[in-house]
């Protein structure tokens, strides 16, 4: 009985079209892996972001005050505080003005803050459909290098005289490996997905809520026309 | 740039992660091949080697404790003891050294039990392990010239499932055949001509190089021919 083969010489065995599945679906591996370890630090730092915000927030601090530092970093504005410099930016902008109805005020807020809900979504979503597109092609493409490579290992037995299982074997087994770099590719890639997605989508609804929060807020001030409040001041009504 | 930074450490986990799956998996890919019934010439290679150190670990105490023999006091003044004993204190009292003294006497005898069977143990385990491996000998090459055998052996038509032959075979140390004598016929002549030819063709065998076994189960030795199978 002679050695086992070695995996190594079975990829090296295989046909070019095979080995370029491989290499397909080994780089997909890699770049799906990337992108989810990215995907799980950037989501991890949002999620802290949101919640020192809301706790800087509800802490009573003057809104004008949390406005003025915040413009100060205008670069690197996290999710929640750009949300937040839309909506109250616009109400400074518009409320300065003389003799302007409030019910404008308030519609030109939310289409700001809508504004800035819409480009943050893209940002935490952000390498989700690749990651999608992985999970649901790879094994496919794992699957047409396996089919190739059978197709190859019986046409092969076709000029035999004598088909013997051990004719067979080693390009089925090699066949084989294209379909589990497939499955080994699009596993993590859908859990990936499937996690960031949902956390994504939580997230949301924390800065739909927030922009709704700081909505109501700004149409009492409006209606009330008093100065602006404290955020968890009681109603100047 | 921040968005070297965000990926660098993405891009070395997951490329670790891959290198470290890869490398498990070049290394790793082993099928199993242990329970795999295999096509080897016999080839016994089992070694070992009992070193039989004097001063052997003792087991625990044999739970039979002597009989209650009267301690045999005449060994009592040997001076060479092994392992310092709890002396007699000077002279307190003849009762107490009295006692003491039987007990020493008590100690030595169960190390001296106890060292016995510690030897014994390791004899019976060395003649088991020899005899184990005298069997395996046997086994293995017996299957073997079995298999040659058989791989020789063309059914006559007429043989029938109840017909059994037994032959007696002789064999030289170097496994030519000697001689191969009919002792029970199965009644039909073909198939009997048919299992000698069988064996004369199969010869010579592979025997153990060992003497003893070989003298033991392959000087003579007889085998059964049927036809399902071919039996010892």
């Amino acid at each position: 009985m002679t050695d086992p083969i070695s995996i190594l010489d079975l990829i090296k065995g295989a046909s070019p079209l095979v080995q370029a599945v491989m290499l397909l679906l080994a780089v997909a591996s890699v770049v799906s892996w990337v992108l989810i370890f990215q995907r799980w630090f950037a989501l991890n730092r949002v999620q802290r972001e949101i919640d020192d915000f809301e706790d800087e927030f509800w802490s009573g601090i003057d809104l004008n005050e949390l406005k003025a530092e915040l413009d100060g970093q205008e670069d690197n504005l996290t999710g929640i505080e750009s949300v937040f410099v839309a909506g109250f930016g616009e109400y400074g902008r518009l409320s300065g003005q003389a003799d302007t109805d409030p019910d404008a005020v308030m519609q030109n807020v939310q289409r700001a803050m809508r504004v800035a809900l819409t480009r943050e979504e893209e940002r935490l979503g952000r390498h989700l459909p690749f990651l999608a597109t992985v999970g649901s092609t790879s094994p496919y493409v794992g699957l047409f290098g396996t089919v190739w490579g059978i197709m190859n290992s019986f046409r092969s037995l076709a000029n035999m005289t004598q088909a013997t299982l051990a004719a067979v074997a080693p390009g089925i087994s090699e066949a084989l490996i294209a379909t589990a770099m497939g499955l080994f590719a699009a596993i993590p890639a859908v859990i990936g997905y499937n996690r960031f997605a949902s956390r994504v989508e939580g997230m949301m609804k924390r800065y739909e809520a927030f922009a709704d929060e700081l909505a109501s807020i700004l149409h009492r001030v409006a209606h009330a026309n008093a100065p602006l409040p404290h955020a968890n001041a009681p109603s100047p009504l | 740039m921040s968005a070297l930074r965000e990926y660098a450490g993405p891009v070395l986990l997951a490329l670790l992660l891959h290198a470290a799956i890869a490398a498990a998996l070049v290394r790793g890919w082993q099928p199993d091949t242990d329970d795999m019934p295999r096509l080897v010439q016999p080839r016994i290679i089992e070694a070992s080697i009992l070193v039989m150190d004097k001063p052997a670990p003792r087991p625990p105490l044999p739970s039979a404790r002597p009989d209650p023999v009267p301690p045999p006091v005449e060994r009592e003044p040997e001076p060479v003891k092994p392992e310092p004993k709890p002396e007699p204190p000077p002279r307190p009292d003849p009762e107490i050294e009295r006692r003491a003294q039987e007990e020493a006497a008590r100690q030595k005898r169960l190390r001296e039990l106890a060292e016995q069977s510690t030897v014994q143990a390791f004899e019976s385990e060395a003649a088991d392990l020899a005899e184990a491996t005298a069997d395996a000998q046997t086994m293995t090459y017996m299957d073997a010239i079995n298999r040659a055998i058989r791989a020789q052996w063309s059914r006559p038509p007429s043989a029938r499932n109840d017909m059994k032959a037994r032959f007696q075979v002789d064999l030289v140390p170097s496994g030519e055949l000697l001689g191969v004598m009919l002792l029970d016929t199965s009644g039909n002549p073909a198939f009997d001509r048919s299992a000698e030819i069988a064996i004369r063709k199969a010869s010579p065998f592979e025997v153990p190089p060992d003497h003893d076994v070989f003298e033991a189960n392959f000087r003579r030795f007889t085998l059964l021919f049927s036809p399902q199978d071919l039996l010892r």
